[in-house]
């Protein structure tokens, strides 16, 4: 029993056309993470079609390696341009991109590259170790708890507002309204829709994101359009022991947020890294330079908890057949063309896939280590190139990126109107990060209001009590207020009183 | 000039013979597309990735999937109807687009398309959490009765499959139960795994798994027959309830759709290859494992079952108080 799990760990290491099915796939899900619009869920459901007729081992070490390779691939044209790949590298690029335009784009991607790696592996050990534990207490999260996360979330528009508070509230506000659009899916009415069923979609937050990131940061670039681009230095990319052991205990903290956030169903990478960020930024007391302005910590934050999350996200999949995230959603449906029964038995029936896919994980990290580390030089260079190159092709490839994700036109003139509106936002000062997370968030925030209100029969004294009685609950509770006072002027007064209650 | 005329019409009647020769024979002259109206991993997305590579030899041509979900749908079957009626661009979906109208998001149904295929349907299962006492649906009932409002079901947005047999549970047995809805059977049974909520109706397919293992309790099925699972059995919910007769079997269905204006000949072809591909052993397995129902049925069968079904389902909602526009002022029959 042991060995033929052992066997089937190494099983794709041994076999030479998986082993380089899972290079092959991870190489392509780098570059298809780090082009926006792309996404690995997109990637992955072409692949079922693709591979119907292989093997089984086959076909999912294709689809792992493009998985693994196309979250960390995402990070790429974060800090480089800006323009997060994936939702998942929204955070990334928050302090990556202030790192490219300080000369050390090659360095952020040399530890980011790193950092996900470790992620990664602390998500595949949890997964190995104590895949039942986590899924069962993923299991606990109830729809109140997933509202006071999403509140957790939300409070993050504190630290991103920029000069001004009220600025940032106000982007948080737009972006939940935004996030708002389209069918409600409770009760099937159209919010915001002014009768266009092209508008009964919502909008998607990739669009959003694309726009405001992509698109206004290109415009926004114009204004500097004849400056010379920062000289990159990209003589010390692979970060030193000295360098990792620094960051190693944020980086291992961040990783659990991830896999816990990835672990959870109605939760991916996207909300696990920017409660990493958030994390980093409430802990880390002296960071390598102010958040923002590119803090390392602010890098490495995010990167380890969404690679951290693709473990994560196997956890439930492979112990209850419920998926993690929408990339292992679309796995569950690959299994099943693939005659396997993914559910609560296939841990019991089928032992030995459980050990590949954990093998096969492991496979697909390390060659995106590999593959991270090489080639960053030229990829640091692409900062160097000419602005009146660069942003239009930063521009088609906004385009051709929105457009790939529904096919759909209505998308891109939403892309462009989010780009012309967050670059009139950034020239007065709004941030647009804010904006983001209000979309992102608010749909959950909302729905899971609605349902927690419903479980206890619209009773809104019920429901407080709720939040005090269950005990994650109320620890989760607890965390929101302390989020929140500890933010106030109430905070030192409170401090003060409890330490001179404390001396008396 | 009157043979430079004669010939420019020789030349004409040429091209246009060859089009229609060109156009009987030669469907498909390039590859297809399909639009799959749920998002990737659900249980559409599912079928439709899974009957395309067994039809596509057939075809001799790809068919290119694309996901465009959103409103339930509507999206997508708005997408394809507004698209060429050459044949080239395929619906792929399941049973939504037969409540559009009452539930007034679409003007939009399967009336307007032209049945390739329906794949296959989906049984439902009504299951409960263990740590819940009831052992039959009758307990279930009663303990609604007792305490009305404080028992949760599990739901999902209007139309939704559990949303649908919780109002025929309501309509039939008249109980008052707490529904919370979620976006779909994963997420439902995650709930009531967690215990968040204490039942649910779902696809057999998305709950047989857990219902194996035993981690939830199968209290009916929605069909007059008894289910004989893999090492399980559940009673029909006609057992303890005669009045769901007229109902059952109930559930969701797969399928194919083209524009009802298509070429003959391109029906034609494309129902053959559908109806070769679904009779593939390896569609078959496929099917089988989601504990869904083989049906492979097209044209006028298919029609009926879908007028049946739109029925049956619109006049069940209407009676229970949950449709915007009555299924009479769309001219559908009462059952």
């Amino acid at each position: 029993m042991t060995g033929s799990a052992i066997s089937y760990f190494f099983m794709a290491w041994t076999d030479m056309s998986l082993l380089f099915l899972t290079a092959i796939g991870t190489f392509a899900g780098i570059y298809i993470g780090a082009i926006p619009g792309l996404s690995v869920t997109m990637a992955v459901s072409i692949l079922i079609s693709f591979t119907f007729s292989w093997d089984v081992n086959a076909a999912l070490a294709l689809m792992v390696g493009v998985f693994c390779g196309g979250v960390y691939g995402g990070s790429r044209s974060a800090i480089l341009l800006n323009i997060p790949g994936a939702p998942a590298s929204i955070a990334t690029s928050f302090d990556g991109f202030p790192l490219a335009q300080r000369g050390e784009a090659g360095q952020a991607i040399g530890i980011s590259t790193i950092v996900s790696g470790i992620g990664g592996f602390l998500g595949i050990i949890v997964l190995a170790v104590a895949a039942p534990t986590v899924a069962e207490f993923a299991l606990k999260f109830a729809p109140r708890d997933y509202l006071l996360l999403a509140l957790m979330g939300l409070l993050l528009v504190g630290s991103l507002s920029g000069e001004s508070m009220a600025k940032g509230v106000f982007a948080g506000a737009l972006g939940v309204t935004l996030g708002m659009v389209g069918m409600d899916p409770m009760t099937a009415e159209g919010r915001f829709t002014f009768g266009y069923v092209s508008l009964l979609g919502g909008i998607h937050f990739v669009v959003a994101m694309i726009g405001l990131f992509g698109v206004s940061e290109a415009l926004f670039q114009l204004h500097s359009i004849n400056l010379k681009p920062v000289k990159q230095d990209v003589s010390k990319i692979v970060p030193s022991w000295k360098v990792i052991l620094k960051y190693l205990p944020i980086s291992l903290r961040c990783s659990l947020i991830g896999v816990i956030i990835g672990a959870l169903p109605g939760t991916g990478g996207d909300i696990a890294s920017l409660m990493a960020y958030d994390h980093a930024k409430r802990t880390v007391k002296n960071p390598s330079r102010p958040f923002g302005q590119g803090a390392y910590e602010g890098l490495i934050a995010p990167e380890s908890a969404n690679n951290a999350a693709v473990g994560g996200a196997y956890i439930p999949m492979l112990t209850l057949g419920i998926p993690g995230d929408a990339v292992t959603a679309v796995f569950i449906g690959a299994l099943y063309i693939h005659g396997l029964k993914p559910g609560p038995m296939m841990m019991i029936d089928t032992p030995y896939m459980f050990w590949f896919m954990v093998g096969n994980l492991v496979l697909a990290n390390t060659f995106m280590v590999l593959f991270g580390l090489t080639g960053i030089k030229i990829f640091a260079r692409l900062v160097e190139v000419k602005k009146g190159i660069l942003i239009p092709c930063i521009i088609v490839l906004s385009i051709v990126g929105t457009y790939a994700i529904n096919n759909s036109m209505t998308d891109v003139y939403w892309m462009l109107c989010f780009g012309v509106c967050g670059y009139l936002l950034k020239m007065f000062g709004y941030q647009v990060a804010p904006i983001i997370l209000g979309i992102i968030l608010g749909p959950l925030m909302d729905q899971s209001y609605r349902r927690a209100i419903m479980s206890t029969e619209h009773n809104f004294g019920l429901f407080l009590l709720d939040l005090v009685k269950n005990p994650l609950t109320c620890v989760l509770t607890i965390v929101v207020l302390f989020m929140i006072i500890s933010n106030t002027r109430l905070w030192p007064k409170l401090l003060g009183m409890f330490s001179s209650t404390k001396r008396s | 000039m009157v043979g430079k005329k004669s010939l420019g019409l020789m030349i004409m009647l040429a091209v246009l013979v060859y089009a229609v020769a060109a156009g009987a024979a030669g469907f498909p002259e390039r590859n297809l597309q399909g639009i799959i109206m749920w998002g990737a991993g659900g249980g559409t997305d599912g079928v439709s990735r899974a009957i395309t590579p067994n039809v596509e030899p057939i075809l001799g041509k790809e068919i290119v999937m694309v996901n465009k979900p959103g409103g339930t749908g509507a999206i997508a079957t708005q997408f394809v109807h507004s698209s060429a009626s050459d044949g080239y661009t395929l619906l792929f979906g399941a049973e939504n687009p037969q409540l559009y109208g009452v539930l007034e998001l679409s003007k939009l149904s399967y009336n307007d398309f032209y049945p390739v295929n329906i794949l296959a349907r989906g049984q439902v299962v009504i299951i409960a959490n263990n740590d819940t006492p009831w052992k039959s649906l009758k307990e279930l009932v009663a303990d609604a009765q007792k305490r009305p409002g404080k028992i949760k079901m599990g739901s999902t947005g209007p139309g939704g499959v559990p949303y649908v047999v919780g109002m025929l549970m309501k309509t039939v047995t008249g109980f008052d139960v707490a529904p919370v809805p979620f976006d779909g059977d994963g997420p439902g049974i995650t709930a009531l795994l967690g215990g968040h909520v204490d039942f649910i109706p779902v696809n057999l397919g998305a709950a047989s798994e857990h219902i194996r293992a035993g981690r939830v309790r199968p209290l009916a099925v929605v069909d007059s027959k008894e289910l004989v699972g893999n090492g399980y059995t559940v009673p029909p919910i006609t057992q303890d309830f005669p009045e769901f007769g007229k109902y059952v079997p109930w559930g969701p269905f797969f399928g194919v759709w083209c524009k009802n204006d298509v070429p003959d000949e391109a029906k034609k072809v494309l129902v053959e290859a559908f109806k070769k591909g679904a009779a593939t052993d390896r569609f078959k397995d496929f099917v089988a494992s989601k504990e869904a129902v083989l049906m492979n049925i097209s044209g006028d069968e298919a029609d009926k079952y879908l007028k049946k079904w739109q029925s049956v389902t619109t006049w069940l909602l209407q009676d229970a108080g949950a449709t915007k526009v009555s299924p009479a002022d769309l001219g559908i029959p009462r059952p």
